[in-house]
């Protein structure tokens, strides 16, 4: 008897202390947003937008929009929970908007607090910037496509594998913001002509956060070159100098995709006025896949890969002083002169953009060509 | 003392027990602890301290050996008289049950905090309670065996640690020693906190099968938790920006939070359950040797009555009072203070008087 009344004890306790599940939510009473939008409104105030996929046969339209207007993202909960059927829940973001107006103010990072500060919320949402107010494209459920969430999110996940844009997730983002080396890049989309939601490539912000300036996808192309981000290939049109155009055709075209860029870059720092120089020096070997203009590349391969060097090196220079005209560093070089020259870099850490913009950067193209396709 | 065949422990489970005491739950904070300290150096205050530790912890198995069948508390009764024991007695029991009430609460705190928000961490403590008592009161054979166990189930966890180094930036290691060695310096105290707990050769000893061994075990137990520890601390420092990985309380679970599978969601949360076991590595065998104190204070036999104690009085005093996170952060620093002084300065001390006296009397016989 005595030596069943232990367990029997402790069952009973065990059994008591079973009330975790007082705080379970069942599916059927979840909200799950996809996207989770901020943009400004025309009175200058945070609108809140987010969108959420509908489970029931009955509705036609496959998803549910809502838009609140609140101080911050915790207090407009209450009003987007308002809408819906039911709970509210932030653990399943996969993209996150912001209208270009928003982007274009100082710290609005910080209303994300709550995104690193409630555990619940997923931090690997992409972020991306849309190019004019946020309810044009919130509210437009396109009806050929798949859910906005989920096209938006595919199409910075692939384009990125192909370099035509960066992957920036709001965790990355974070680090890209606090790092005092580098300036943040996100991916940009805008609606066309026709109303089609398309990729625009990268914007770049500040170290505040403050939307500076676009780069379209062939440019994005060669700022990840330079991030040495290329994984996969990437592909790369540029037009010969010296070929006759020929309208209205542009027949002095080449493409190529890359099949290895190795991006190696030197910092190198003046003593006397704590200037840096940077040599970057890229290796490339590609593939051949276009060539609109007649060549003789079996002979003359060593010509035509200076050739291709000399025009992708304008390419990176234009690109270079782009970034040094706005005072930015999206490439990062400011980890190069943290690591290899920390005093100098110290000096000017807190306006890293400044610095660099000042600084000597030299690029140097070594292109070899892998393979010319099967044709001559 | 008689130490009985059954409850001999093999020199791995040793090595391991020993780990789990010095990891537990105290590798989460590291990288942000050492980052505060020591920037990115952080990792080179850790190996400094490593060093220290292997240091410290071969003293303490030479005071050991010097009566290689009892435990601290047998050897200065031996040398010093019954209150020198006595004395010693007390102050282990009460720093283990620091020891064990400390990473017990922590870990309370963030299983609140990442997975269970919405249940009060008494339950939890409760919770936890259970296992701790079923493990702590089979002896330390079975703690042994528990901590095999958990290392086994455990082995996964180095790989996924693996998959942020997707997005390393290796260059944040560099400078080494960029602002001079000050930081580092100041790094090392905090990086001997993460060793603490190899005080419990003090009381292990004895049980050791293959006492020839020991100091070779203790190091190899040091090493693996330097190894645990700079792997951590290393992937997240190249994550991490330099600039932002102050901002985490726990960096060592939000490097998991950006891993995506195409299954699952916010993988941190399946981590935290699955760190509890080794968690519980920090407060068990902590509970065990503070009911051994007591079971010798009394000369009983009866130690499973004091393990029954010691969790009784957990979870009734949790009930009153569990700290917030400020008292934590304070008990922490507390600890390490204290940790220092009982595992790192006092052993010095006592190898000095144990040589001193094994001398003066060695002559005294002649």
């Amino acid at each position: 008897m005595n030596k069943l009344l232990l367990p029997i004890l402790l069952l009973a306790a065990t059994t008591g202390l079973l009330t975790g599940c007082a705080d379970r939510l069942d599916m059927e009473n979840a909200s799950i947003p996809l996207t989770l939008g901020l943009d400004l409104g025309q009175d200058n105030e945070p609108v809140m937008y987010s969108t959420f996929p509908v489970f029931t046969k009955n509705s036609k339209k496959k998803t549910q929009e809502t838009s609140a207007r609140a101080r911050t993202f915790r207090q407009s909960r209450a009003e987007q929970d308002a809408h819906s059927a039911g709970v509210f829940s932030g653990r399943n973001y996969q993209v996150f908007l912001i209208g270009k107006r928003m982007l274009e103010q100082e710290n609005w990072f910080q209303m994300l607090d709550v995104i690193f500060r409630d555990s619940k919320n997923t931090v690997s949402d992409r972020v991306i910037v849309f190019d004019g107010p946020l309810a044009d494209i919130i509210y437009l459920n396109p009806k050929d496509q798949p859910l906005l969430p989920i096209l938006l999110r595919g199409m910075v996940d692939t384009k990125s594998g192909k370099s035509e844009t960066v992957n920036t997730n709001l965790q990355e983002l974070h680090r890209q913001l606090f790092e005092s080396g580098m300036t943040p890049s996100i991916s940009e989309v805008r609606l066309d002509a026709k109303k089609n939601i398309k990729l625009n490539g990268t914007a770049l912000l500040n170290h505040q956060g403050k939307y500076v300036t676009s780069l379209d996808t062939s440019e994005t192309v060669l700022l990840r070159i330079l991030q040495n981000k290329v994984k996969k290939s990437a592909s790369i049109t540029l037009s010969m100098p010296g070929e006759p155009e020929q309208k209205p055709f542009h027949l002095d075209k080449i493409s190529f995709a890359t099949d290895q860029t190795r991006t190696e870059t030197k910092t190198i720092t003046s003593t006397h006025q704590g200037e840096f120089h940077f040599d970057i020096i890229i290796k490339m070997k590609i593939s051949l896949f276009e060539v609109l203009f007649p060549y003789d590349i079996e002979n003359k391969t060593p010509e035509l890969e200076q050739l291709l060097s000399e025009e992708m090196q304008k390419q990176f220079e234009k690109l270079i002083k782009k970034i040094q005209q706005h005072a930015i560093d999206p490439v990062g070089l400011g980890l190069h002169a943290r690591a290899f020259e920390y005093k100098e870099y110290k000096a000017v850490k807190n306006d890293w953009g400044k610095a660099l913009s000042s600084a000597d950067i030299r690029v140097q193209v070594k292109i070899k060509i892998d393979a010319m396709g099967p044709v001559k | 003392m008689n130490v009985s065949a059954s409850s001999k422990i093999t020199n791995l489970q040793y090595i391991l027990i020993n780990s789990g005491l010095q990891v537990s739950v105290f590798f989460l904070a590291l990288p942000r602890i050492l980052a505060e300290q020591a920037g990115t150096d952080g990792w080179v205050s850790l190996i400094i301290g490593w060093m220290i530790t292997v240091a410290a912890s071969l003293i303490v198995v030479k005071i050991m050996a010097r009566y290689p069948e009892g435990t601290l508390l047998d050897l200065l009764t031996h040398y010093g008289g019954k209150w020198a024991g006595r004395t010693a007695a007390v102050c282990l029991l009460l720093y283990l049950f620091y020891f064990g009430y400390s990473c017990l609460v922590q870990t309370a705190l963030i299983t609140k905090e990442w997975l269970l928000p919405q249940t009060s961490a008494y339950m939890i403590i409760l919770l936890l309670l259970i296992p701790t008592y079923i493990v702590a009161i089979s002896g330390i054979r079975i703690i042994g065996r528990y901590a095999e166990i958990v290392t086994l189930v455990s082995l996964w966890i180095p790989l996924v640690y693996l998959l942020p180094l997707k997005e390393a930036h290796w260059l944040h290691l560099l400078p080494i020693a960029g602002e001079g060695w000050q930081p580092i310096g100041a790094g090392v105290p905090y990086s001997l906190y993460c060793f603490l707990g190899f005080v419990s050769t003090f009381i292990f000893y004895p049980f050791l099968q293959n006492k020839s061994q020991a100091s070779m075990a203790i190091t190899v137990s040091n090493s693996l938790t330097l190894l645990a520890h700079l792997f951590v601390t290393l992937v997240c420092y190249v994550y991490f920006s330099p600039d932002e990985i102050r901002e985490y309380n726990e960096p060592a679970i939000n490097v998991l939070k950006i891993i995506e599978f195409k299954f699952i969601e916010r993988i941190e949360v399946i981590f935290i359950a699955f760190y509890l076991l080794v968690f519980s590595l920090g407060w068990i065998p902590a509970l065990y040797i503070c009911a051994y104190c007591t079971n010798w204070l009394r000369n009983t036999q009866a130690e499973r009555n004091h393990v029954r104690f010691f969790c009784l009085l957990l979870a009734i005093g949790s009930f009153f009072f569990i700290p917030d996170f400020h008292q934590n952060e304070m008990i922490e620093q507390i600890f390490l203070r204290l940790g220092i002084l009982i595992e790192y300065i006092l052993p010095i001390f006592l190898l000095l008087y144990v040589s001193v006296h094994d001398r003066f009397s060695g002559r005294k016989k002649a």
